[in-house]
């Protein structure tokens, strides 16, 4: 599949996600969640040539997500794996097999992040149990790039 | 970090306190999913960075192992690495501040590429401070569209050779100075030149005085000036004089005793004396020794200087030195192998060779011109020749000159320089050969 039929799935499923929660949710605002997918949409076309246009398109997503969490957590996420996949294949990851395994991968982690926010019932535990892991991870990565550097960049 | 994956930071910085601030659930997870997927590019690029490093190999040659300061030697490097699809890389030498780059490039663009790729660097460097100096391997950058990461590979593997860098370079000036009585000399002397030999590292007792000030400010350490020394010892003069049996040109060997009879008066006049050998082959024929009377000098010049009977003749002799070199280079083409003609016909040279070598003796001549140069305080001479005939005892002349360091500087007639000197192997090792005046 090239990479501009693999756009218009992303582009396809996020359309029919967010006209999904907006006909089941049956908010009085429901024309915003269609403004923003215009919007995402725009950007999208607007910044295909730019250097840094994952930022842009992340920007530009994050809002139309965060309108389709409002309606249902898993609708979001949903949607937050169509907007990543729509970001990594305007950057050109999401070309071989790997990167495709890569971003599944990457759809499963999600979904543990989005149970965790679906049983809690305040921001602080889950935040905690976010910020804990990424310092976890950050501080074995650091270790490692010491120990690697050690070995690689040693003078006899 | 690049910049994109700095925004993406801003952005998850910016949620995750908007939703610690309201209790937002959301923005969490809008937050929480952005950091998953910032956190596992990082994880994938840190992985596929460890695995371009392993992947690298490195080959470094260069063209010489031992040169003097100031040389310019040229440099391959060949790097092996595989660059998996997204990823970009740059390899850059690191080569130490003791050399400049001259020419070429020291860093290349690696495209991404699932198979090994060799890359190759050319490049020429040219030694400013002497001492033991080693290419301290390469740098490795790599980079995706979020990270980038830049390593020092320094270990055993993509480090070296070492280069010996021997002092005397771009300090030394180029012409040796000269006074009336005197010459520089490369050479640790009571009486120093002014031109500077070499530059080292201050020992106790140094003259504070030689310090190189700029030198040392530079590298934080205290460095001296080794001056050339000054010498007024005057050249030895030999003139080889043609066989009488033969036939030789006139017009040049009247030349030659034009040249020689002044290089002699200079001398005298300069040094306050001459030494004069006079030769004909490999039969020596005169020696005056610190000669100090002019008259007496043209004189016995006058008296010499013609066509002289040869006693001993010399026709492509060979030396120990030669003979050895020749079985050394046979048993070479015997071990390589080939055709078993050439190779029975070399083995029986080889043997040849080593028979005859176990009763060789150095010629007369070999004897006699060792014993002259030691009996003489000098550090060059001059050879003068018509370059009529056989030159082997030129080619022991040289070599007993090389023995006891004494600079050899042959002239000849001009018509010898242009048509006979480029094959002719016996003048190559003399420090100069030139076309007497």
């Amino acid at each position: 599949m090239k990479q501009i039929q693999r756009d218009y799935v992303f582009l396809a499923v996020l359309a029919a996600v967010v006209f999904g929660v907006t006909a089941w949710g049956g908010l009085p605002i429901w024309y915003l969640n269609l403004i923003l997918l215009c919007l995402f949409g725009g950007i999208f076309y607007a910044v295909r040539s730019w250097h840094d246009r994952a930022f842009y398109l992340a920007c530009a997503g994050v809002p139309l997500i965060i309108a389709c969490c409002v309606m249902s957590t898993w609708m979001g996420l949903v949607s937050v794996w169509m907007v990543a996949g729509i970001v990594c294949n305007a950057m050109g990851i999401l070309e071989i097999s790997d990167d495709i395994r890569i971003f599944i991968l990457f759809c499963g982690a999600t979904v543990p992040v989005a149970l965790v926010v679906q049983v809690s019932n305040h921001v602080v535990l889950p935040l905690l149990i976010f910020v804990a892991g990424t310092a976890v991870i950050l501080a074995v990565q650091a270790v490692r790039d010491h120990q690697f550097r050690k070995q690689y960049g040693a003078h006899p | 970090m690049r910049r994109c994956a700095q925004g993406l930071s801003l952005i998850i910085i910016l949620l995750v306190s908007g939703a610690y601030i309201l209790d937002d659930m959301v923005l969490l997870l809008a937050a929480g999913t952005l950091l998953c997927g910032l956190l596992g590019q990082y994880l994938l690029f840190e992985y596929r960075f460890r695995s371009i490093v392993t992947s690298v190999t490195v080959q470094r040659s260069l063209e010489r192992s031992q040169v003097r300061k100031g040389t310019t030697l040229r440099v391959s490097t060949k790097v092996t690495v595989t660059v998996p699809p997204s990823m970009h890389a740059r390899i850059t030498e690191r080569l130490s501040p003791q050399v400049v780059v001259q020419d070429g490039d020291t860093t290349l663009p690696v495209e991404p590429d699932p198979n090994p790729r060799t890359y190759q660097f050319r490049y020429r460097i040219t030694p400013v401070v002497h001492g033991k100096m080693r290419v301290s391997g390469i740098s490795l950058f790599v980079q995706n569209v979020f990270f980038s990461h830049e390593i020092d590979l320094s270990s055993h593997q993509f480090s070296g050779p070492d280069l010996i860098v021997q002092p005397v370079g771009i300090f030394e000036p180029s012409g040796k100075r000269t006074t009336a009585e005197s010459r520089e000399v490369e050479k640790l002397k009571v009486v120093r030149g002014f031109g500077i030999r070499a530059l080292r590292e201050y020992y106790a007792g140094d003259d504070l005085r030689h310090i190189d000030w700029k030198l040392s400010a530079k590298h934080n350490k205290l460095y001296i000036r080794e001056y050339t020394g000054m010498v007024n010892l005057p050249p030895l003069i030999i003139v080889d004089l043609p066989w009488r049996g033969a036939p030789f040109p006139q017009a040049d060997l009247a030349r030659m005793v034009s040249v020689v009879a002044g290089m002699a008066e200079h001398s005298i006049r300069s040094y306050q004396f001459v030494s004069l050998l006079v030769i004909s082959g490999s039969n020596i024929i005169h020696f005056y020794r610190e000669e100090k009377n002019l008259q007496q000098c043209m004189s016995v010049l006058r008296e010499w200087m013609h066509p002289v009977e040869r006693v001993a003749h010399q026709y492509h002799t060979l030396d120990r030195a030669e003979v050895r070199a020749e079985i050394r280079h046979l048993e070479t083409v015997i071990l390589q192998g080939g055709n078993p003609g050439i190779l029975h016909f070399s083995d029986t040279l080889r043997k040849h060779y080593s028979s005859v070598l176990v009763h060789m003796r150095a010629p007369a001549f070999t004897g006699q011109v060792a014993r002259t140069f030691s009996s003489l305080a000098i550090d060059e001479c001059y050879l003068f020749s018509l370059g009529c005939g056989d030159a082997s005892h030129i080619h022991q002349l040289i070599r007993q000159a090389k023995i006891a360091d004494v600079m050899m500087h042959i002239r000849l007639p001009g018509a010898i320089i242009s048509s006979r000197l480029p094959e002719d192997q016996n003048y190559q090792s003399a420090n100069t050969v030139e076309a007497f005046a």
